[in-house]
Order: C-alpha cells, then sequence, then structure tokens
C-alpha cells in the first residue's frame, strides 16, 4: 500500500515539475525539440573528422567522435602507466617505490581540472612548432601546437585487411585450440599461443601483401543492402513489437511455471511478481514507442541499408589497394591536418586533456594492481613453493590471475571516470561532446535537448563499459572454479 | 614478501595497517638492501635516482626563474582567498576562523585525540628537511650569496637532527598537542618581526607598501592562537572526565550547525526585521512548536496503532499538498510553512518508532521544539538581506567559496544518500527501482553536465513564485550528485551487517524502522566511514568545476582574473601551482587522516 | 517446581499448549528443509531437538520465531496463528525470546544497552525499570559487573549469557535456543549450559536445538529426534537414550555416543 502511495507521490511530483518546466520554458520562450539537429549550424570546431559540420546533429556526432578517440587512447595509455606505477610502488628498491607512492599521492591529491589547466598553461608557453626543438628532432616534437608524433594510418585497402584478418583470428583460434588438445593428450610441448600467433602474422603479411583479398565481399553487403531496402517499415514495426511481447511473455511464463509447485512458489519472492509487471508494462511501452514514432524504424532501416551501402562500397572495385601506410609529423602546417595521411598532432587542447586524464588515471590504476596484488593471501605463494612451482609459474598460474580478479572490478571503475573525466575538455577548448554541446546551446538555445543527448550518450558509454568488464570478471571467475 | 617477478619487485612489501616498525639496520647495511642488492637493482637506484635529481632542480628552476612573477600571486592572496569580501568587516572572517580553530582544540581535548610523538620520528623529519634545503640551495639558480645561505639552514637543521636521532634515547616522546603549539606560535610570531606580504591590490592599483599583511594578521592570529591553546588546556587538563563526556556529545552537535552558523549570521551579518520577526516567525514557531508538539505527544503515545498511522500519513499528504497548491495560485504561502509541514509529517511517520513511556515522549517533543526553533532561525537568517555590501551576488569567493560548497555539500547529501541507500536495500521493490535508477544514471554521467544542467536548468522547473540563487542551484547539484556517491558507500556498509544481526533484532520483536535506526544505521554508518572520507575528498575536488561555470572561486581567480591584471599579463602559472598546493595540502591531510582514522576503527571496540 | 524438574517425573499433561505445529513443511528453492512437522509444546516442558546436521532442526525452530516463512501447515504459538501480518508477527516476536548459535549481539552497544533496548522501545517500558531488570537478569546469568562493556571484550561464554539475559528481559512465554554452545570454547559451554538449567528449574518453556547430550539428559522433558526435515522419534531422554524403537535414531545414537 505505502508504496503504490508513495508511486502516486513521486509521479505527480514529476508531472508537476514537467508541467511547471513546460509552462516556465513557454513563458520564457525558450525553445525546446530536436529540430536543431537537422537544422544548420555555423559552428567552426577546433579539431575533429569534421571541424564545419553542416548541422548541429552532425557537430554533436563530431564530439561524440572525438569524446570516445581521447576516451580509449587514454584507457589505454593510463592502464599501461598505472600498471608500472603498481608494480613499481611494490619494488623492493627504496627510491622505485618511493617516487611511484610519491607520484600517487601528488597525482591523487589535485583536482583534475587543475592538472588539464596547469599542463595547457605549459604547453601554450613552449617553442613554436616549426622550430622543431625535439624531443626528437622530426620524429617526436612538443610544441605550443600540441605534440607531433608519426603516425600509422589506415588507407581504403585496409576494410579489406581487417576483414581478412577476422578470417585470420577464426583459424588462429581453431591452431590454438587443436595444440592445447594435442599438448594435453601426448604431453608434449606444442607451443599453442605462438603457433595462434604465428598463424596471425602469416595472415596479416598476406593481407598486406596480396591485393583485393576480399573484394568478394563487395557484392554480398550489396545485396544485404538492398535487402534492408525492400522491407517496409511497417513489417518492421511489426516484428519489433512482436520481439518485445513474446519476450515479455518468456519471462513472464517462466515465473508462472514456477509457481506450479510448493518448492517453486517458495523460489518466488515479492520481487517476482513486480518484475512481471515490469516486464509486461515495459514490453507495452515498447509497442507503443515502436507504433507512435514510425520514424524509429525507418530510421533503423534506412541506416542500416546505409551501412551495407557504404560497407560495399568499401569493398568494392578501386578499394583493394596497400591497407597502411605511415608518415612522419608535417612540422611546417599551420593547420592541424590529423585525418587522411599526414603525420599525427595532437593539438595543445588534447594533448593537455589526455595528458591530464592519463597521469591522474594512471595513479588510481596504479593503487588498484598495487592493491590487487596485496590482496592475494601470502599463503598462495608459499603453496605454489610447496608443490614445485618455479617463481614465474606461481606468478602466472597462481598470483596473477588471483590478483587480476581483484583488480577487474575497480579497473573497470576508473575506465568509467576516466571516459567521465574527458568531459572536462571543455576548459580547455578541446571539441568533445560536452564542449561542442555548449557551442550548440548557446547557438540555438536548445540546452534541454543538448543535455539530454548528453546524459543518453555517457550513459551508453558507461553502460557499455560495465558491461564489457562485467563479462570479463564472469569469464575470469569460470576459468577460475 | 608477496611475490617477485625478479628480485626488483616486492621484496619486502609493508603490511598496510601495521605501524612502520623498521628493523634496525646500520645506515650502510640499509643501503646495500634497499638500493644495491643486485645488478638490475643498482642500475634501477641509479637511474631514478638521476631522474630525481633532474625532475627536482627542473622544479625548482621553474619556481625561482626570472621569468615567474610570484609578485603576482602574492599581490592577489586576498583576492584568491576571500574575493571580494570588503576589508574593514576582515573581524568577521577571523571571528570565524577563530571559533572552527577553537572548536578542533576543544574537540582534541574532549575526545583526548592527543597523543605523543617519538623524539626520534621528529629528528629524522628534521634530518630529511635540512637535506632537502640543502641540496634544493644547490641545484636552484640562486645567486651564490643565497645559495650558501641554503646550505647553511640545511646543515643547521641537519647536524642537531643527527644529534637528537643519536643520542637521545629510542623510547623518548614528546606531547603533541605542545609541538603544534610551537609550530603555530612560530610562524605567528615571525608576523610580529618579519614584515610579510608586500602588496594590496585595491580598486586595480598596485600599492607597494611592504608589510601589510602582517601587520593586518599579526594581532587576531595571536589572539586566536592563545585562546585555542587556552581551551584545549582547559579541556584537557582542567575538565573532569564526567564534564568532558557531556562535552563530548555537545561538539558534535556544535559542528554540525556551526557552518550554518558561521555563514549566514558571521559571515552574512543579516539586517533582521525585529518587527517583521515578532509578527510572523514568533507566532509561526509558536504554532508550529506547539501545536505540533502536542500531535507528537500524542503519537508517541505506546498503542496509539492504526489510527496514528493515518494522522501522520494525512500530514504528509498536506506537507506535499502545500507545495502543491502553488502551482494552483496558493502562491502566497511562505516557504518556513512548507518546510515545517515536511519536517512534522517526518516526525510524525517516526513517531511509532520512538514511542515509550512519559519520559521519552517528552524528549521525543523536546527534539521537535529545537528542530523547529533552528529552522525557523535558519530559513529567517538566509533570507534576510545582507549587511556585507560585496561587488557579486553571493558573498564569498576565491578559496572559501570553495570551502563553503563543500561543506554544505556534505551536509546536504549525506542524509540524502542514507534514504537513497536505505531504499536501494529495502525489501520494496518500487523504492529499489527507483533509488537504483537515480543512483545508476547520476553515476553514469560526468558532473559537468549535472551542473550546467543544474545551473541552467533548476530555475525553469521552480514554480513562478519560487526562486533560488545560482549557487544555491549549485550547492543542489553537488548534493544530489554527491548524494548517489555516497549511497553506494553507505550501501556498502549496510550489506557488511551480517545477517545475525536483523535476525536478532527481529527476535526482539523490533518493528523494520526501530531494526533500521537503532541496530543497523550505527553499525552501517561506522563501516563506511573511510569510503564517506573518501567521497568527500571527491567532493572537494570536483569544487574545481565551479571555475567552469563562472563561479568566482580560487582557480577562476588564478585563471581568469590575474592573468588580465594590467601588472601581471600573462602571469598564469604561478596562480595555478599555488591553487595546486592548497589543493594538495587540504586533500593529502584528509586522506592521511582518514587512513589514521580507519586503522582507529579497525582496533576500536568490535 | 522440584529439583529434579526437568525429569521425565514431572507431569505435564494438564499443562496448556503452548506451541502447536501441525504438517509444517518450507522449502529452499528445490530443497525440502522441513516436511510436515507435526508436534505439540506445553506449557513449561523442555523439549530439545537432535538431529544429525541438515536435518532441519534449526529450520524448524526459526519457522516457529518466524525468521523463517514456512509454505504449508500451521503454527500456533499460545494460541496466535503465524500468519503474515507484520503486527501479527511482532506480537509473536516479543512473546518467543530467542538465542543464537552466533550469540548476535549488537556490537555497538554496551551489554546494559543491548538488554535494554526492546524493553524500553518494544515494551516500552521506562528506562530505569528496564535498567533495573537488566541489573537483576545480569545477576542471574553471573555476570552483576560487565553491564558497562561492549560485547567485542567479553569471552563467547559471557557474551551468550547476556544474549540469554537479552532475551529474557522481553519476559518471554517460550525461549528458543538454537545450537547455544556450538561456536563455544569447551571450557565456556558449562557456564552457559548451568545458566540454562536454571531457566529450566524455574519453568520456563524451552525448545533447544543442540548437540550436548549430557543437558538432553539432564534436563529435557521430551526429546524430538529429527532426520531430512521429518520427525522421527519422539519419547522421553530415558526411553530415547536407552531403548529407541527407530533404525535411524539408532543409527544416529551409535555414531555420536
Amino acid at each position: 500500500m505505502s508504496q503504490i502511495g508513495l508511486l502516486v507521490v513521486v509521479v505527480g511530483t514529476m508531472i508537476f515539475l514537467a508541467l511547471q518546466a513546460g509552462d516556465n520554458l513557454q513563458a520564457r520562450a525558450i525553445p525546446t525539440g530536436f529540430d536543431f539537429v537537422g537544422d544548420s549550424v555555423g559552428i567552426q570546431l577546433s579539431e575533429g573528422i569534421d571541424t564545419k559540420p553542416a548541422t548541429g546533429g552532425r557537430a554533436l556526432w563530431v564530439g561524440m567522435v572525438n569524446t570516445l578517440r581521447i576516451s580509449v587512447a587514454g584507457i589505454v595509455v593510463a592502464t599501461m602507466l598505472g600498471v608500472v606505477i603498481g608494480l613499481a610502488r611494490l619494488s623492493s628498491n627504496w627510491i622505485v617505490s618511493k617516487i611511484a607512492s610519491v607520484y600517487i599521492e601528488t597525482m591523487r591529491n589535485i583536482p583534475l581540472l587543475v592538472q588539464i589547466i596547469f599542463i595547457f598553461a605549459v604547453i601554450q608557453t613552449l617553442n613554436g612548432l616549426d622550430e622543431d626543438t625535439g624531443p626528437i628532432s622530426g620524429w617526436f616534437v612538443v610544441s605550443n601546437k600540441g605534440i607531433s608524433i608519426p603516425r600509422l594510418f589506415g588507407l581504403n585497402g585496409s576494410f579489406q585487411w581487417f576483414a581478412f584478418m577476422i578470417i585470420g583470428l577464426v583459424v588462429a583460434w581453431w591452431v590454438h585450440r587443436r595444440r592445447v588438445q594435442e599438448q594435453d593428450a601426448t604431453g608434449a610441448v606444442t607451443y599453442p599461443v605462438l603457433s595462434a600467433v604465428g598463424v596471425l602474422a602469416v595472415f596479416g603479411i598476406i593481407g598486406f601483401f596480396v591485393h583485393p583479398v576480399m573484394g568478394f565481399l563487395g557484392p554480398v553487403f550489396g545485396a544485404m543492402a538492398n535487402l534492408l531496402g525492400s522491407i517496409s517499415e511497417s513489417l518492421l514495426q511489426l516484428l519489433l513489437a512482436l520481439a518485445a511481447l513474446l519476450l515479455a511473455a518468456r519471462r513472464i511464463r517462466n515465473f508462472l511455471k514456477s509457481m506450479s509447485s510448493g518448492g517453486g512458489r517458495a523460489k518466488l519472492v515479492d520481487d517476482d511478481y513486480f518484475r512481471m509487471v515490469f516486464a509486461g508494462v515495459g514490453a507495452l511501452a515498447a509497442v507503443l514507442v515502436v507504433f507512435a514514432w514510425p520514424g524509429l524504424s525507418s530510421w533503423l532501416l534506412n541506416s542500416g541499408q546505409d551501412l551495407f551501402e557504404l560497407l560495399e562500397s568499401r569493398f568494392g572495385s578501386g578499394n583493394g589497394g596497400r591497407p597502411f601506410d605511415a608518415k612522419k609529423p608535417d612540422l611546417n602546417i599551420t593547420r592541424f591536418v590529423n585525418y587522411g595521411p599526414a603525420g599525427l598532432t595532437l593539438s595543445p587542447s588534447f594533448a593537455a586533456v589526455f595528458i591530464g586524464v592519463v597521469l591522474y588515471t594512471a595513479a588510481f590504476i596504479g593503487e588498484n594492481v598495487r592493491g590487487g596484488i596485496l590482496a592475494v593471501p601470502k599463503g598462495q605463494s608459499e603453496a605454489a613453493g610447496a608443490i614445485g612451482l618455479s617463481r614465474g609459474q606461481s606468478l602466472r598460474h597462481i598470483i596473477l590471475p588471483q590478483a587480476f580478479r581483484i583488480i577487474m572490478p575497480p579497473m573497470g571503475n576508473q575506465y568509467l571516470n576516466l571516459a567521465k573525466n574527458t568531459s572536462l575538455a571543455i576548459a580547455v577548448g578541446y571539441s568533445d561532446l560536452v564542449q561542442v554541446g555548449t557551442t550548440v546551446y548557446n547557438q540555438t538555445g536548445k540546452t534541454l535537448p543538448v543535455v539530454a543527448i548528453w546524459m543518453l550518450f555517457y550513459l551508453s558509454v558507461s553502460l557499455t563499459i560495465s558491461v564489457i568488464v562485467n563479462y570479463i570478471n564472469v569469464r575470469l571467475k569460470i576459468v577460475e572454479r | 614478501m608477496v611475490f617477485t617477478t625478479d628480485s626488483t619487485f616486492a621484496e619486502s612489501v609493508p603490511a598496510p595497517a601495521a605501524p612502520p616498525k623498521t628493523i634496525k639496520l646500520p645506515p650502510r647495511e640499509w643501503i646495500k638492501q634497499n638500493l644495491f642488492s643486485t645488478p638490475f637493482n643498482s642500475v634501477l637506484t641509479v637511474l631514478f635516482g638521476a631522474l630525481i635529481f633532474a625532475a627536482w632542480r627542473g622544479l625548482l628552476s621553474f619556481t625561482f626563474s626570472h621569468e615567474r612573477s610570484w609578485d603576482a600571486v602574492a599581490t592577489n592572496l586576498r583576492l584568491m582567498f576571500t574575493a571580494a569580501y570588503p576589508q574593514e568587516q576582515f573581524i568577521r572572517i577571523w571571528v570565524c576562523i577563530g571559533f572552527i580553530l577553537g572548536l578542533a582544540a576543544i574537540t582534541v581535548g574532549a575526545y583526548a585525540v592527543a597523543s605523543r610523538v617519538r623524539v626520534h620520528f621528529l629528528a629524522e623529519r628534521t634530518m630529511v628537511f635540512g637535506g632537502v634545503i640543502g641540496v634544493s640551495g644547490l641545484l636552484a639558480p640562486f645567486s651564490t650569496s643565497a645559495t650558501v645561505w641554503y646550505i647553511v639552514i640545511g646543515f643547521g637543521l641537519l647536524l642537531p637532527g643527527i644529534a637528537a636521532r643519536t643520542q637521545i634515547d629510542e623510547e623518548a616522546t614528546l606531547p603533541l598537542m605542545g609541538l603544534l603549539g610551537i609550530a603555530f606560535a612560530l610562524p605567528v610570531l615571525s608576523l610580529w618581526v618579519i614584515p610579510y606580504g608586500h602588496h594590496a591590490l585595491l580598486d586595480g592599483e598596485l600599492i607597494a607598501e611592504p608589510g601589510t599583511v602582517a601587520r593586518s594578521s599579526s594581532g587576531p592570529w595571536t589572539v586566536v592562537l592563545i585562546i585555542s591553546y587556552a581551551l584545549y588546556l582547559l579541556v584537557a587538563k582542567v575538565m573532569n572526565p564526567s564534564a568532558q563526556a557531556r562535552l563530548k556529545r555537545a561538539v558534535v552537535g556544535i559542528w554540525l550547525v556551526s557552518p550554518l552558523f558561521l555563514v549566514f549570521i558571521i559571515l552574512r551579518d543579516p539586517a533582521f526585521d525585529y518587527d517583521h520577526i515578532a509578527s510572523v516567525q514568533v507566532p509561526l514557531f509558536l504554532a508550529y512548536a506547539i501545536l505540533g508538539g502536542a500531535l507528537l505527544y500524542w503519537l508517541t503515545k505506546p498503542g496509539v496503532g492504526e489510527i496514528g498511522r493515518i494522522v501522520a500519513a494525512t500530514v504528509l499528504l498536506a506537507a506535499i499538498g502545500t507545495f502543491l497548491f502553488s502551482a494552483f495560485g496558493f502562491g502566497g504561502m511562505r516557504q518556513i510553512v512548507r518546510i515545517l509541514a515536511l519536517a512534522l509529517a517526518a516526525f510524525a511517520l517516526l513517531a511509532p518508532t520512538f514511542s515509550g513511556e512519559q519520559a521519552a515522549r517528552r524528549r521525543y517533543v523536546r527534539v521537535w521544539v529545537i528542530t523547529v526553533l533552528g529552522l525557523v532561525w535558519f530559513v529567517t537568517a538566509a533570507n534576510s538581506p545582507s549587511t556585507v555590501a560585496t561587488l557579486s551576488d553571493w558573498f564569498p569567493g576565491g578559496f572559501s567559496v570553495t570551502l563553503m560548497v563543500a561543506t554544505f555539500t556534505l551536509i546536504l547529501s549525506f542524509p540524502l544518500g542514507v534514504v537513497l541507500a536505505l531504499a536501494r536495500t529495502s525489501k520494496m521493490p518500487i523504492f529499489r527501482v527507483m533509488s537504483t535508477f537515480y543512483i545508476e544514471i547520476v553515476r553514469g554521467v560526468p558532473f559537468i553536465t549535472v551542473l550546467v544542467f543544474f545551473a541552467i536548468m533548476v530555475p525553469l522547473f521552480l514554480p513562478s513564485n519560487m526562486e533560488i540563487s545560482q549557487i544555491a542551484a549549485v550547492v543542489v547539484a553537488y548534493s544530489l550528485f554527491s548524494a548517489a556517491y555516497m549511497a553506494e558507500n553507505v550501501r556498502g556498509g549496510l550489506q557488511s551487517i551480517q545477517a545475525g544481526q536483523h535476525e536478532a533484532a527481529e527476535a526482539l520483536g523490533m518493528t523494520g524502522t526501530q531494526k533500521t535506526v537503532f541496530i543497523v544505521l550505527p553499525q552501517a554508518l561506522r563501516a563506511s566511514i573511510p569510503p564517506l572520507v573518501g567521497q568527500t575528498i571527491g567532493t572537494f575536488k570536483e569544487t574545481s568545476l565551479l571555475a567552469i561555470i563562472g563561479v568566482f572561486d580560487f582557480l577562476f581567480v588564478a585563471r581568469t582574473l590575474i592573468p588580465t591584471q594590467t601588472f601581471f599579463l600573462g602571469s598564469l602559472k604561478e596562480g595555478l601551482l599555488v591553487v595546486c598546493l592548497t589543493y594538495w595540502f587540504f586533500t593529502y591531510n584528509m586522506s592521511k587522516a582518514s587512513q589514521r582514522l580507519e586503522q582507529r576503527l579497525g582496533v576500536g571496540e568490535r | 517446581m522440584t529439583e529434579t524438574a526437568g525429569n521425565p517425573v514431572r507431569d505435564l499433561s494438564q499443562a496448556a499448549d503452548m506451541i502447536m505445529c501441525d504438517g509444517v513443511s518450507k522449502w529452499f528453492g528445490d530443497f525440502q528443509a522441513l516436511d510436515g512437522i507435526t508436534a505439540t509444546i506445553k506449557e513449561q516442558e523442555v523439549v530439545v531437538v537432535l538431529g544429525p546436521s541438515g536435518s532441519g532442526k534449526s529450520t524448524w525452530i526459526r519457522c516457529i520465531n518466524k525468521l523463517e516463512h514456512h509454505q504449508e501447515g500451521q503454527i500456533v504459538v499460545d494460541g496466535v496463528e503465524l500468519t503474515n501480518d507484520l503486527r501479527n508477527i511482532e506480537m509473536i516476536r516479543s512473546e518467543v525470546g530467542m538465542v543464537f548459535q552466533q550469540f548476535n549481539l549488537f556490537p555497538h552497544l554496551t551489554v546494559m544497552d543491548n538488554i535494554t533496548l526492546a524493553p524500553i522501545w518494544v515494551r516500552k517500558k521506562p528506562r530505569s525499570d528496564a535498567e533495573d531488570m537488566a541489573r537483576a537478569l545480569l545477576e542471574r546469568v553471573g555476570i552483576p559487573e560487565q553491564a558497562e562493556k561492549f560485547p567485542g571484550q567479553m569471552s563467547g561464554g559471557q557474551q551468550q549469557r547476556v544474549a540469554i539475559a537479552r532475551a529474557l528481559a522481553m519476559e518471554p512465554k517460550v525461549m528458543l535456543f538454537d545450537e547455544p554452545t556450538s561456536a563455544l570454547d569447551p571450557e565456556m559451554i558449562k557456564e552457559v549450559l548451568d545458566v540454562m538449567k536454571e531457566l529450566a528449574r524455574s519453568g520456563m518453556t524451552m525448545m533447544v536445538v543442540t548437540h550436548e547430550m549430557g543437558f538432553a539428559r539432564e534436563v529435557a522433558d521430551r526429546i524430538i529426534f529429527m532426520e531430512e526435515g521429518q520427525i522421527v522419534e519422539v519419547g522421553t531422554p530415558e526411553h530415547f537414550f536407552t531403548n529407541p524403537t527407530e533404525d535411524r535414531t539408532k543409527l544416529f545414537l551409535s555414531q555420536i555416543l
């Protein structure tokens, strides 16, 4: 009873607030609605896949790509640095472990925003790019234009190469399994990991020199695009609705089935009735959404079709050349050419945010790594020694698997924090989603929709990271038990 | 030894909680074992030793370079820490500082947390400090005479340190509070002798007058220090134990209320309209105190039963109604009426939990009257116009706004976090789903989006007759954000409580609320103190984001204001370095304190 | 009551029913923990429940206090049937005292607060009365000087005696003991058993799950033997230890004696 009362109160308050907001929005003539996504805006972005986006939606898309770019790069580098720091913290060498702990205490205790602004201030007072003042002249130049390094970039042929490598992965996996089986059966040392890597290398080399290797995929993707094009919008609506209803029905049926016996009834808690109701209501809501916005279905169809058409063109004729190339940074450019065939220059704001989040997060990751390794009971390494394992073996088979399991969940948290912290880019003008969003709503006045897009984007990033980390956790547990 | 890849790693891992009980080794042996045990280790030592010297030298050259204009910071210190608080009202700030330090001294005295420090520990610190100063003198780009001075001072510290380390008995200790007193007294004394602080920037004009800072602060600091130390001595040495015990309870309450009191009475100096108070606030207080008190006295009678619950629910509905009515034109109602109605509803709902015999019921009513008094006083003080004239709409700025936002966020988000955590672990799915939904959404988005949302959007969600200042909206944003994280910490504490505790409470016939209030929450909160302190540190660091939305905090001053002043055009890094150091000083000490607290709790009664 | 109370000489056939279980069944998921338990416990009777571990003894005793919910059957305590109604549960619980294997004292409260908390807030007693009673109870369980200590500062035997005092402070009509000595060091078992014996002699209705055969033989009016969620055999201690009828009982006794 009290629950229903509370629900009424909360829903009532929310409706009230929404009405209030609607009134106020109208009274102050603040526009809402997502039409700005398609309208043209005059925005100039400092960097990204498109520095002069035609529409608001395109601008936000550029921002999202920038956020993802810096997050992924940051996660990779911060993990490497963090692991090194964590191990250094455990070193028996007094100087090494002291340096690591001073590093950690400094980084953790200064707000990231202050660090980013400070790094940005330092970068801005460095020498000019054309003075080429090193650290490695011509190859690795730190200047007031940012950080310039050589870059490996994909050409048109890279799509075919990646497709080929997927086949290579499957083959390598198969070889690995066969080798492991052989080793288990005969006891002979068969080097399963080495063989798999070898297979991958062979595939990589073949894919690099033989063109076009996967050209036949082009027509296949074309056919897929045509197939999607032929599906009518209402058919997809029907299919989606059916899928939602079926899922809910299956869930409810599972609960109902367990109600038939006394033992089954014991398993049901109050929550399960709530879950049943929730599944039903959720499915109905999904159906409602699917039919209320036919645009959703047609958008799904269109983007699917677009994707396959794009793939068709990528695998089509004339796109089978060399997959990769690399270039040194161009030291006398005035604007950054970060895309296309050229060296890589990380703009000052990118460099500031990147260095900031990497150094900051690495300190936390280092603490996680140290904590995880310390948390493995001492008895484990003693037991491993007692059954005659060497130090390396005990580390690989006993200590690290357990430490890894302890380290992984907080690691996921740190990755999440890193992704969220890139939003501080707004302070130094790196065009991430938040910064672009601010520009967009300053121009169009559509604050609410932009904030909604922000939240949706970051929530899906968070969700993705936690799904990946959870998956790894579950895998680790199964492997271990 | 936990694990070893090669001999480099993890040779001697200190157990995290254990006190650093170093085994006595002669210096030569120690160096050999810890730095040059293997060839690889020796290489590492040389390599990283060189790295340390390079970094140290770099930092010193950066700090003492001729390009640095530290005048920019020295002149603007006042701006960075109090922004535009008028100088003639500084006595108010001194009263606040004195109050807080005095209260801290009383707390230390009452809780008898003051321990003793080993002389050897002090000697080692002095030696290290002396060594650092001496080497810095060699490394930094000083003039020759300055270098000599540095080296002399370094040796001046190093030698007594070595003497104390070798001559004095290992078990000898000194009282911590005495040392702290001296440590505070020395810089304060130096204020009387050395004219620190050469500048004051007033109305954009640089007045190069030496000693302004020292002259204006030597008197107040001395008074504050003497009062604080006297209070400590009074409480720790003079008072008898029973008075100390009573003081302990009072101190906690004073700490909770003092931020409101200091900000809204001392710093803000509200211009109370006494006629208005007599005609509106006093009757309001009396009405709520007497009628509400009578209602609660009745509700706490044992055996009121079902009808009591219905009455309490009615009060809750009426309280929510007072908020909703404003949408339908009944907007003239005072805010305090609504707030008090909500408070009354909460007390009424909790009444069955605390029902009992006469004395218990009277105590419950007394708590209610005090709550009403506090709320009425606070709302009145907050709503009265301030007599302190400042440039911005919110009187503190600089570092003080940072401290203030952090404090208020802590006060507001803690109860909210506890409620969210209870809801998330509740048996009722609706509570749980809503709370989980809220917590996960807030934790999934970056704080800057929440901040922007609140700074711009909150006014839109309020009824047309309610207004909220920007800083209040910001504090609300911080609190709502921080509460989600607090809730997760408290949830961890809740889950750490064994099932047996719940069962024992249930077996004694306690209601769900009684179980939560008397058994579960006290234990859960104690278990979650360390992560809660961590979260508080996080919030404190997060206050730097105020600068992004244009609040006059000290990062904003350092980054945006100072480099645009005519005298200090482009002096950016100096201010930022001071900001870094200030944040570092506070967070580092907070986290060290929390580690110590964790150890104390770990070995405490459990 | 005479000194020999608790031995089969006591005639309880005229006493009123205190606990009545009729066909009580309980499942944990697919596992059936209780299978049609039917038994009656009279006022002032001392019943000891024996059985191998996992036989459902603890589950049954916890069902009587509503710490577990039974799915089938009927439990009546002092004339009140246990339903899922919240107030009914709270009423029953304050009439039925429970002592746990792991003591479950509240670690954040002193011994005095542990004992007086429920009388003050559940029974609504004045604090001074509750404290007087707590002192009397601590005297009775033999640790009057420990009132201001915290549970963490006491030995296991002392903690368990405080737990008994805490349950008695609610002035219950029945006391349930769930393996009260299993978590104790051997030298502390006696001090707890002595308190329980004294309690039995004073006429308290008691239901005890234990592995202490000496206690069962000396104090019990009846012994109930359970296995796999069912009651296998019921009888006086004399009958049970010297002349059991069921094979499963004999097997159990041969394993432990």
